[in-house]
């Protein structure tokens, strides 16, 4: 399953498995986000490319407005993912500590 | 031992497909750190055969067996047209923001990920296979899977 809401400030958490049942709920969501915004992936267990879209597809919304998506506790798993996809170069992305 | 199962051609089978593999990883005490990996390739497969199989109202059945150090993984999709998974064309990953598409980033990722991956079609009887592999070996550089590809074997 999957959860999305807001955190503090300009966060939003995401939290267990976006894959391509659970991404129009979560397209959904991040339509509605502004400016720029930290998506807290810390409780992210994976991601398909169904996923990967939702996040191209918003990247790309708030940099046309002037915002960004950063993308922050990104475990090892999804940084490899990430890389292979050449995300890496399109967000900001903080490692998992 | 091999485990098999017959799922819907719907994104809904998901949540019972990860079960599925979960299941299996238990049960085989297969590497757990393998099993977002057998995850992401199952779906991106089956979720294109959901796509590009409409007129097919036939289930997918799945195969999963432990091997040695992780697992191998069969896809079976009846009456379909061929679609070789291993031919299609890699995405050119560096291209700027404005350029980039979802498109064939499933695909693309999987041949990355896995060991290897090969395709059977078999026109007589209209049914498309795909096997891969997974196992725990580290992989330097990440070189793409090796594929084997086929699309008229009666």
């Amino acid at each position: 399953m999957l959860a999305i809401d807001n955190g503090p400030p300009g966060v939003v958490v995401i939290s267990g498995r976006l894959d391509a049942a659970q991404s129009p709920a979560a397209q959904s969501f991040l339509d509605k986000v502004d400016g720029t915004v930290t998506l807290d992936c810390s409780r992210l267990e994976y991601i398909s490319s169904a996923g990967l879209g939702v996040l191209l597809k918003t990247q790309k919304r708030l940099l046309a407005g002037g915002g960004k998506l950063r993308l922050s506790g990104v475990s090892k798993h999804l940084r490899d993912i990430f890389g292979y996809s050449g995300f890496d170069q399109l967000f900001e992305i903080e490692p998992a500590e | 031992m091999t485990s098999a199962r017959t799922f819907p051609r719907s994104f809904d089978s998901l949540p019972a497909i990860f079960d599925f593999t979960a299941d299996l990883f238990a049960r085989e005490r297969i590497d757990p750190q393998l099993l977002p990996v057998i995850d992401l390739a199952i779906e991106e497969l089956f979720t294109n055969m959901v796509k590009y199989g409409k007129g097919s109202k036939a289930d997918v059945q799945i195969e999963m067996t432990g091997i040695e150090g992780g697992v191998e993984v069969t896809l079976i999709d009846h009456d379909v047209e061929p679609f070789d998974v291993t031919k299609s064309p890699d995405v050119d990953i560096g291209l700027p923001i404005e350029e980039r598409t979802p498109g064939g980033l499933g695909l693309h990722l999987i041949r990355k990920l896995l060991d290897s991956i090969e395709y059977d079609y078999s026109r007589e009887s209209r049914r498309s296979r795909i096997t891969f592999r997974k196992t725990s070996a580290e992989r330097p550089g990440a070189a793409t899977a090796g594929t084997r590809g086929s699309n008229a074997r009666d």
